[in-house]
């Protein structure tokens, strides 16, 4: 199989077994790889009812045809598990280095397996791997480990470690890398915490081959020059994701004070050219990218360094906790990835629990002495350590999320707690943007926002309006934009750079030998979509409807403030826009792909 | 002389295929999206003379600003 490493590396963390298959061609031709590899293998492989931080689950990371190669921003790969957050389907996408070794190093999917009695890392030098003792890393935070491994193997080697908050299976830990990218959502980190693997150190010396290597070449050159010409790229590598906070303030999505606004009276603040000005000291991307994103920041005040932060922490960890001042922002989220959890989730927690105690809900009683109303930035801080060690009452309840902290707690404090299908929103506000709220409420791993950023539709079109074409931009971009994560590439060069998505199709020929257009390919993401569909049907008897519920603020809470002040959407207007998404997608009125829908697709079997 | 304004990204449809409009200065930037038919709220990022400036910058003379569209955001 051209374009692809050609096996899968199995490691059993009960037995220590380690064994490797051939990648199954099949499975390629109907999958591709990265997240199509992760969903197919978990469906197949993890027992119906597993339970996600046990010995049956299993931790899938996957490259993809594109990982690795002459691709602008081929350094993606994809972390596929059962989450412990959702009790469904979770892939987290993870950037930086570690693809391109992991593919190098021979490896299409590593697939980690059952529990090790005693903590572990996986040291893979291409076809050489071994579990090593990890007890002396144990209780570290993940960049001291990343540094630890630096040292000890070289600056070649790269590492995917957990922090303390997998190790205390928080459930939304995350996996670092390269720091400061991470596998970030969905309790991933939890899942190889569970595991208790540290850490996975890869360096790969081989090659991968192509079907065609002068086309691969040109193709390749096609690419990197489209993102050079693209008029978007200088402000796009000056700011990064940063660059939509502002727009963002202006038209009401920047998350604020718990989603209970979209534009921040600080917002100035955390603006990207804030940032820029007072924090960022250079710019730092992943394997093979021109347009790096990344924003390496100095938090004078704290004397702390961290890659970011990015637009989604800066909402988070930010405007919604009602902090208008980046360095703080900065270190919240150094803090955060060092301890290994993901900051969208924990910006969720703390700013839950805030509006909790503002309404007396929680007292200092229950937030162990921290006086935490917006804006407390020392508090923030505590909180974060508290619940990465899940130390504390408060900090014990919010590492379980804020669904379920939000059940425990109630009070109503249920109705404002942001999440759909137990997962923490990511940063857009939407009171007033009917198909980026159907995005998250739709969302295959809850309310993520990378699936289908449809806000600016919302804009163009009129954000209030539920009509059949916003659905269906909503279906398209779920089925196109996480293909990306499937090819094992970037997808910010088509977003951000606006480059021809075609350029891409005669690179995937010359790689892989098999022509794909476009549509070709968003079949496949079709596919995938409804597969991860069923693995949350299967694990969830009472899946349908109900769990593509946004959170009641949106549709009972106008905000006062701001520029969607006044603004909501309807329950009757939620519910419309769900019967013209199943009914789009071919699935029956609640929400379960029909038996046509899956014959179609090719999934009939599977779901047998 | 007055003030041109080179639009950027999915802007460029709202000046007919064009790249680039002349407007008085005088006006804000804000005024001068509203005098060519851009939607201000798809507006991202305004640099006028290479320094990025608030929608609320009043233009002056022979001012070159770039208007780029909204991006991705990730
Ligand atoms: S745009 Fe950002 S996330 Fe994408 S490859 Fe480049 S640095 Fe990585």
């Amino acid at each position: 199989m051209k374009g692809y490493a050609g096996s899968i590396l199995r490691v059993n963390l009960a037995t220590g077994q380690i064994s490797k298959e051939p990648t199954p061609a099949e499975m390629a031709r109907d999958y591709l790889g990265g997240r199509g590899f992760g969903i197919y293998q978990l469906f197949k492989e993890v027992p119906k009812g597993a339970d996600a931080l046990g010995p049956q689950n299993k931790l899938i990371i996957s490259t993809g045809p594109l990982s690795g190669m002459l691709i602008p921003g081929g350094g993606k790969c994809d972390w596929t598990t059962k989450s412990p957050l959702t009790g469904g389907y979770a892939s987290a996408s993870m950037g930086g280095h570690f693809t391109a070794e992991m593919k190098y190093a021979g490896y299409d999917s590593i697939i980690l397996e059952g529990v090790s009695p005693k903590p572990v890392y996986l040291l893979i030098e291409d076809g050489k791997v071994q579990l090593l003792d990890a007890a002396h890393l144990w209780g570290k935070g993940a960049f001291d480990v990343e540094v630890e491994f630096k040292h000890k193997y070289g600056e070649e080697y790269q590492i995917a470690a957990i922090g303390p908050g997998g190790e205390n299976l928080v459930l939304y830990a995350c996996i670092n890398h390269d720091f400061g990218r991470q596998a970030g959502r969905g309790g991933v980190g939890a899942v190889m915490g569970s595991k208790k693997l540290k850490a996975i150190v890869v360096r790969g010396t081989k090659s991968v081959e192509v079907a065609d290597p002068e086309g691969y070449r040109k193709a390749g050159m096609a690419l990197y020059k489209a993102c050079k010409d693209a008029e978007g790229l200088a402000e796009w590598t000056r700011y990064g994701t940063t660059v939509v906070t502002s727009w963002c303030d202006e038209v009401g999505a920047l998350p604020t004070r718990n989603f209970s606004a979209g534009s921040f009276e600080g917002g100035e603040k955390i603006y990207g050219q804030t940032m820029r000005k007072e924090i960022v000291i250079t710019d730092k991307g992943c394997f093979g990218c021109p347009c790096p994103c990344g924003k390496y920041s100095h938090m004078k005040r704290y004397g702390t360094y961290v890659e970011g932060p990015e637009y989604e922490t800066i909402g988070l960890m930010g405007s919604n906790l009602g902090i208008a001042d980046i360095q703080a922002v900065g270190e919240a989220n150094r803090l955060a990835d060092d301890l290994g959890v993901d900051t969208i989730s924990a910006g969720n927690c703390v700013a839950w629990a805030m509006e909790c105690y503002e309404k007396g809900i929680l007292t200092k009683e229950d937030t162990d002495g921290l006086e935490l109303k917006f804006g407390n930035i020392e508090a923030t801080f505590a909180l974060i350590k508290n619940i990465a060690h899940r130390q504390g009452k408060l900090g014990n309840l919010l590492a379980d999320g804020v669904k379920r902290a939000a059940e425990k707690i109630g009070k109503g404090s249920e109705r404002f707690a942001i999440q759909v299908k137990g997962m923490e929103q990511s940063g857009y506000a939407t009171h007033s943007a009917t198909s980026m709220l159907l995005a998250y409420m739709t969302c295959d791993v809850g309310a993520h926002h990378n699936r289908a950023w449809a806000i600016t539709y919302d804009l163009q079109v009129g954000r209030s309006l539920v009509v059949p074409e916003k659905v269906a931009r909503v279906i398209w971009l779920q089925n196109f934009r996480p293909m990306f994560d499937v090819l094992g590439a970037c997808r910010l060069q088509w977003v951000e750079l606006s480059i021809d998505r075609d350029l891409y199709v005669p690179a995937m020929e010359a790689i892989t030998g098999i022509h794909r257009t476009w549509e070709d390919m968003e079949a496949v993401g079709n596919r995938i979509w409804n597969l991860t569909r069923l693995f949350w049907m299967r694990e969830n008897e009472d899946f349908g409807r109900s769990w593509d519920q946004p959170s009641p603020r949106f549709f009972e809470e106008p905000p006062k403030t701001g520029a969607t002040a006044g603004q909501i959407t309807s329950y009757e207007d939620v519910q419309r826009l769900l019967d013209m998404y199943y009914e789009q997608r071919g699935w029956d009125n609640n929400g379960l792909p029909t038996p046509a829908t899956l014959e179609k697709l090719n999934l009939a079997q599977i779901a047998s | 002389m007055p003030a041109t304004i080179k639009a950027y990204g999915m802007l460029k449809t709202y000046l007919h295929g064009q790249n680039e409009a002349s407007v008085e200065h005088g006006l804000t930037i804000r005024q001068a999206l509203a005098v060519l038919g851009i939607p201000s709220e798809l507006v991202a990022f305004v640099i006028v003379n290479d320094e990025q400036k608030s929608k609320d910058y009043c233009l002056q003379d022979a001012d070159i600003v770039k208007v780029m569209a909204v991006m991705g955001g990730g």
